[in-house]
């Protein structure tokens, strides 16, 4: 599961894409598999330095039955590869309005992420405790590791096949002990390096989960991924997001990724 | 020449046709049989569409419940029972078995069915939430892996134990056992996981023991096992009989016609109700069981008879033809009136019943009609030459048995004590009537095992250390009116007007902007049907204004949206705080009652996640005091590793709750007893909005079932009582001698139901259905007895030289039935299911006492009433000229059919009282004319003139 999380928060938070150099496929050299992920997770996570998009998200479960969240969500990067901010604040369902997740995200191996939560409606600030990501993010099925992104340290990688359009690449955790896959496949389009197909696999070698980039659009000259779906096969549960208002390069200030904005969204965050 | 004569004739003389019809009718319907199709589940003693089925069935749906398989595991060795390294490692392996113990549809090649993984309920499948460091709230599984040493082991109790979802559930209040729970996408899986289990347990050593059960196994297992004791049971019973048989008549050959006729009606009736498509259900199964008594009983009466008229002179053909003469019409009697007992089962309202009773009674009439045609057509294919040494008279002239002593002795102590043993046995019946008002109506199909079977004993040992192995589900709907009222839009608009004033201190907003939404609610609410739609039309409204409003007004308006959509969820109740307060309420009242084990709900979700959010501190497990606040906990517990946990307790739209509830008890009277409290409860207590409450859950299904099942059985053995009386006074044209007949049964159905009730067995299905075979084997002596008395008397118009007559050959006759099958059946006890064992029991004490009280009441009450009996004969009259006759008859028909349109139709008993009260004069005076009739006055002249 673990590299996949690097993914799905490519996918989730791709609306920060960076621009892929589309070389000429016929005489591309193909790059070895630690260039190809290192580009996806830059792709998936770090486009431009900055950015804001608003998310639409629908949990569908196996009776048909569907479920709101809307939320927006910020990001700024300290350095291309390297650590990151996340601002999350939720406008939907309106009882959980301006409820706030803010994320530090650490890439050092021995550095766990920190992360906070702001309930409106106790005016509580609590930290989450470091540990486990791979938890549902707000009842859907993404897990929060597929929203923040899952260290390429943790999966050794291996690219299995290329076809005409991806890179696949199968990724085993060096700890499965603290994760529920065996390990997942990632197809990374060959031209602009977004990784467009996750699946996951269990200890008994089937295919469980998987997660889809269904929309992926030219903003600022970023190919971005507007849509994305993640199908849960044990549950028969689905959530499909939605991004719009995708803008880069915003110029977030430092101050709103910290514990004082909290109770106090920044105008970004609201609208 | 008479019906029975005919026949006899018929079969003596194509006795060769006679036995290769039998023999093609047989296996023609034994065909079918391969044809089975099982069906074990309880479930189905209720139609489909029965209500509660419906509802427990939506239940289901909706919270995405599944039947649940229980494992318990328990160390008593370990100081800290399960909780050390090597018991959680087997923990842990087990549960990663029973993840995977899944297979292919074979009807839905698509399809996976076994164990819901996500829905696992065990140590590595759900999630710790606690406190991290200081301030820091922590989501976890609760055993990602088996723990490195004891400090980790004890931490995994630890953390268990302090929440309140999983204590008392997945580990034992005392901290040294674990239960693992396995829902399974259907519940008639659950045998077959039962054994995979067991066999994976199998290959675990330590001191661990492991249980096993819960309602689907048990039933599912019982199920199985039911087929498995028809195949044992009702061979053994019959192998016995046969024994006992040949110990009595000593001639093999003339024994094996009794099996032969108990064979061929049990193999038609199985073959027809398979080949008519019927599952064959648990009931169905019992059906072998039954028959068999009844079946050969006919044949042992002419198996003793001719046994004692034999004599080598005579020869057989002379002899069976004899015999057949004095017993056709009691046989006819005894079978039609035990085929009676069993097809007003079909008046109750529980299908498989219906279709045991009608089964039954079809092959009841089966086995007459092969007794009377085969067993003479049998005895013409022995040779007289093997016959040799047969009979009473060859074994009188060596010694007189003890049988015919002890009968000799009893024939002449009844009459000489008839009255001391009339009084006795009113004495008894007195203590049995008592007896019966102690009956404790009650049923657990756990308890259908006997005590030492491995579920019975998980079922025992699970309990006693969790908060209960029968789920039952209180399922909450909101029944607030959905519709628009003028007081709602009052109040909705002071609302907004407070909500008005509170942003126009936060923003410098015109009021009259804000205005026109409030000016909106009357205009919409013209157009809206429920109050949802309202919100949304006014959520649209406010939405439209952010975009056309000044820039300055923006703000406000996200606020007016908000609080639209604020409104809109408070429409969800199951978020307000003083509904999910009321809800802990209810769960501590039974909680405290004693009642329920353990009861889980939204609201010990809320407060549990409300506690680590705050601080973790035991004050803290509390609800807040805002819907928002709750949905915000509840979105934290959705970021968890089963976020859909959620969901099997509230459903998406918060307009519905379901508290699991746990029993420690399956009984019903224990279930009913919980009922009872929660509506108690709600009386008592009115919900702060309206709610409205109903139960799911296999343990409340059986109640409904045995609520029916008792009622069902109680009035079709009224009806079947009076049915019988009815037969009884036609058969001896004396309504006297009709109440005579009903002595005997009577005694012995009372004294029966007396002992269940003084040594507390409980009245359960099996009990249930034996009443029916009571009433109809009960009445079949009394019928043998008076017939007999009946022929007798007249010869020596004295009852002192006819009661002897009768302790002869008939009393004989009596007796060597209640031998065979009262001994018969008590193999049955060996079985390791609990109705069987009733069956036994039932069958001996129905032989054994209706035996002997149609041997010592009868010919005490013969003496006794002598006269009044055996007054003149007035043979030649027709029942219908019997204006006396004819009432009592109208008054039984009346009450018989107020009986069963009780059943039926939604008429109350006092209506029905009513009808009857119209309907008996009716009945009298139509009696009335029909004896005045000139028929009739003919018949009496000629009664008199000779």
């Amino acid at each position: 599961m673990k590299p996949i999380h690097i993914f799905i928060a490519l996918i989730a938070l791709s609306v920060f894409l960076f621009a892929a150099d589309s070389g000429n496929k016929e005489t591309e050299k193909i790059p070895n598999v630690d260039e190809i992920v290192n580009k996806a997770n830059l792709v998936a996570y770090y486009q431009a330095n900055d950015g804001k998009a608003k998310v639409s998200m629908t949990i569908t479960d196996k009776k048909g039955q569907t479920r709101e969240r809307e939320f927006i969500i910020l990001r700024k990067d300290l350095a291309d590869g390297g650590d990151q901010h996340y601002y999350v604040y939720f406008l939907k369902p309106a009882d959980v309005r301006k409820m706030v997740y803010l994320v530090h995200k650490h890439t050092a191996q021995d550095k766990d992420d920190d992360r906070w939560l702001y309930l409106p409606a106790l005016d509580l600030v609590k930290r989450i405790a470091a540990g486990d990501k791979r938890t549902s993010f707000v009842g859907s099925d993404f897990l929060y590791e597929d929203v923040s992104g899952r260290s390429l340290e943790e999966d050794s990688h291996e690219l299995i096949e290329t076809t005409e359009n991806f890179f696949i690449v199968k990724n085993v955790p060096k700890d499965p002990d603290n994760v529920e896959f065996t390990y997942y496949n990632v197809f990374i389009d060959r031209n602009n390096f977004i990784p467009m197909k996750m699946q996951y696999y269990d200890n008994q070698g089937s295919l469980y989960r998987t997660i889809e980039a269904q929309g992926v659009e030219l903003i600022q000259k970023f190919p971005t991924v507007v849509k994305a779906l993640v199908t849960d096969l044990k549950t028969g549960s689905k959530t499909e997001m939605q991004f719009s208002d995708v803008k880069y390069d915003i110029g977030l200030d430092d101050e709103i990724f910290t514990e004082r904005y909290l109770r106090r969204p920044p105008r970004e965050a609201i609208r | 020449m008479g019906l029975k004569q005919k026949i006899t004739d018929f079969s003596l003389i194509h006795y060769k046709l006679i036995t290769l019809l039998m023999l093609v009718f047989t296996l023609a319907l034994a065909a079918f049989i391969p044809l089975i199709k099982v069906d074990t589940d309880p479930e189905n003693m209720l139609a489909e569409s029965e209500p509660v089925r419906v509802f427990h069935n939506q239940t289901k749906q909706k919270f995405a419940l599944s039947d649940i398989v229980v494992v318990g595991i328990v160390n008593d060795k370990d100081p800290h029972g399960v909780f050390n390294t090597s018991s959680l490692a087997k923990i842990y392996e087990l549960t990663e078995f029973a993840k995977n113990l899944r297979w292919t549809d074979e009807k839905n090649p698509d399809k996976q069915i076994g164990v819901v993984e996500v829905d696992l309920l065990t140590p590595s499948t759900v999630d710790h939430i606690g406190q991290g460091g200081p301030g820091e709230i922590k989501f976890e599984w609760l055993m990602q892996k088996p723990p490195a040493d004891q400090d980790a082991a004890l931490q995994i109790r630890d953390k268990a134990l302090s929440n309140p979802l999983l204590k008392g559930t997945v580990v034992s209040e005392d901290g040294k056992a674990i239960c693992l729970y396995l829902p399974l996408t259907s519940k008639d899986l659950s045998h077959r996981v039962y054994k995979e289990l067991q066999k994976k347990i199998a290959t675990f050593t330590g001191d661990e023991k492991y249980h096993i059960t819960g309602l689907p196994v048990a039933e599912d297992t019982f199920g199985y096992e039911m087929f498995i004791q028809m195949a044992v049971s009702a061979p053994l019973a019959m192998l016995t009989i046969f024994v006992l048989m040949l110990i009595f008549f000593r001639k093999l050959i003339l024994v094996i016609s009794p099996m032969l006729v108990a064979l061929v009606s049990v193999i038609s009736t199985m073959g027809l109700l398979i080949g008519l498509g019927y599952h064959v259900h648990i009931m169905s199964s019992m059906i072998p069981i039954f028959l068999m008594p009844i079946a050969v009983v006919d044949s042992i009466h002419i198996l003793s008879e001719f046994f004692d008229l034999y004599t080598k002179e005579k020869g057989r053909k002379k002899t069976i033809t004899q015999v057949m003469d004095s017993l056709f019409i009691p046989m006819l009697y005894t079978s039609l009136t035990s085929a009676a007992g069993f097809a007003s089962l079909a008046l109750t309202p529980i299908p498989p019943v219906q279709l045991f009773g009608v089964f039954v009674a079809i092959g009841i009439m089966l086995a007459w009609l092969c007794t009377v045609t085969f067993i003479p057509a049998y005895t013409m294919f022995l040779k007289e030459s093997s016959l040799a040494n047969f009979g009473l008279a060859a074994v009188h002239e060596e010694k007189q048995t003890w049988l015919t002593k002890l009968l000799h002795t009893g024939g002449l102590f009844t009459f000489n004590q008839a009255k001391p043993i009339l009084t006795v046995l009113l004495i008894v019946l007195a203590i049995a009537v008592y007896g019966i008002s102690r009956v404790e109506i009650n049923d657990n199909p756990v308890k259908w095992f006997a005590k030492n079977h491995p579920i019975r004993r998980a079922d025992i040992e699970l309990n006693k250390h969790f908060g209960g192995t029968y789920m039952v589900y209180l399922v909450l709907d909101d029944a607030q009116e959905k519709t628009i009222s003028y007081k709602y839009i009052n109040e909705l608009r002071n609302r907004l007007l407070n909500k008005t004033i509170e942003l126009k201190e936060q923003f410098p907003l015109p009021s009259d902007s804000i205005l026109e939404l409030e000016n909106k609610i009357p205009e919409l609410s013209e157009s809206a049907k429920t109050k949802e739609e309202l919100l949304t039309a006014l959520a649209a409204f406010a939405e439209e204004k952010i975009t056309t409003a000044e820039d300055r007004d923006i703000d406000a308006w996200y606020e007016l949206v908000d609080f639209c959509e604020l409104e809109k969820e408070g429409l969800k109740i199951f978020k307000h705080p003083d509904v999910l307060r009321y809800i802990s309420r209810l769960q501590n009242h039974l909680q405290k009652s004693g009642l329920v084990g353990k009861s889980s709900s939204v609201a010990d979700v809320v407060k549990k996640v409300h506690q680590e959010l705050i601080d973790g501190k035991p004050r803290s497990y509390i609800i807040p005091d805002s819907s928002a606040a709750v949905a915000q906990c509840l979105l934290q517990f959705q970021s968890s590793h089963n976020p859909d946990d959620l969901w099997h307790l509230v459903t998406v739209d918060y307009n519905s709750a379901n508290i699991w509830l746990q029993l420690t008890s399956g009984d019903n009277k224990d279930m009913e007893k919980v009922v009872n409290a929660v509506e108690v409860f709600v009386k008592t207590n009115p919900p702060p909005v309206p709610i409205k409450y109903n139960w799911a859950g296999l343990t409340f299904i059986n109640t409904v079932w045995q609520d029916k099942m008792v009622a069902g059985m109680l009035q079709a053995f009224l009806g079947s009582f009076l049915i019988v009386f009815i037969m009884m006074a036609v058969l001896f044209r004396s309504p006297l001698w009709g109440i005579v007949c009903m002595i005997p049964l009577t005694i012995t159905i009372v004294v029966i139901y007396g002992i269940i009730g003084l040594i507390g067995k409980d009245y359960d299905m099996p009990v249930a259905v034996l009443s029916a075979l009571t009433l109809g084997m009960a009445v079949d002596f009394a019928i043998h007895f008076l017939q007999r008395a009946k022929t007798a008397y007249p010869q020596t118009a004295s009852w002192k030289s006819a009661a002897a007559d009768m302790f002869g050959e008939p009393a004989r006759a009596i007796s060597r039935n209640v031998l065979v099958i009262a001994i018969g059946f008590l193999p049955l006890l060996a079985a390791p299911l609990v109705p069987y064992k009733t069956v036994g029991i039932f069958l001996c004490a129905i032989m054994a006492l209706s035996g002997v009280v149609t041997l010592l009441a009868l010919p005490s009450i013969l003496k006794l009433a002598e006269k009044r009996l055996f007054k003149p004969a007035l043979q030649p009259q027709t029942p219908a000229c019997n204006c006396g006759f004819c009432l009592i008859i109208s008054i039984a028909a009346v009450l018989l059919i107020a009986i069963n349109i009780h059943q039926y139709a939604v008429v109350g008993w006092s209506k029905l009282a009513l009808f009857s009260i119209i309907a008996i004069p009716v009945m009298a005076l139509i009696c009335g004319i029909m004896s005045r009739r000139q028929k009739c006055k003919m018949l009496e002249t000629q009664v008199k003139e000779p």
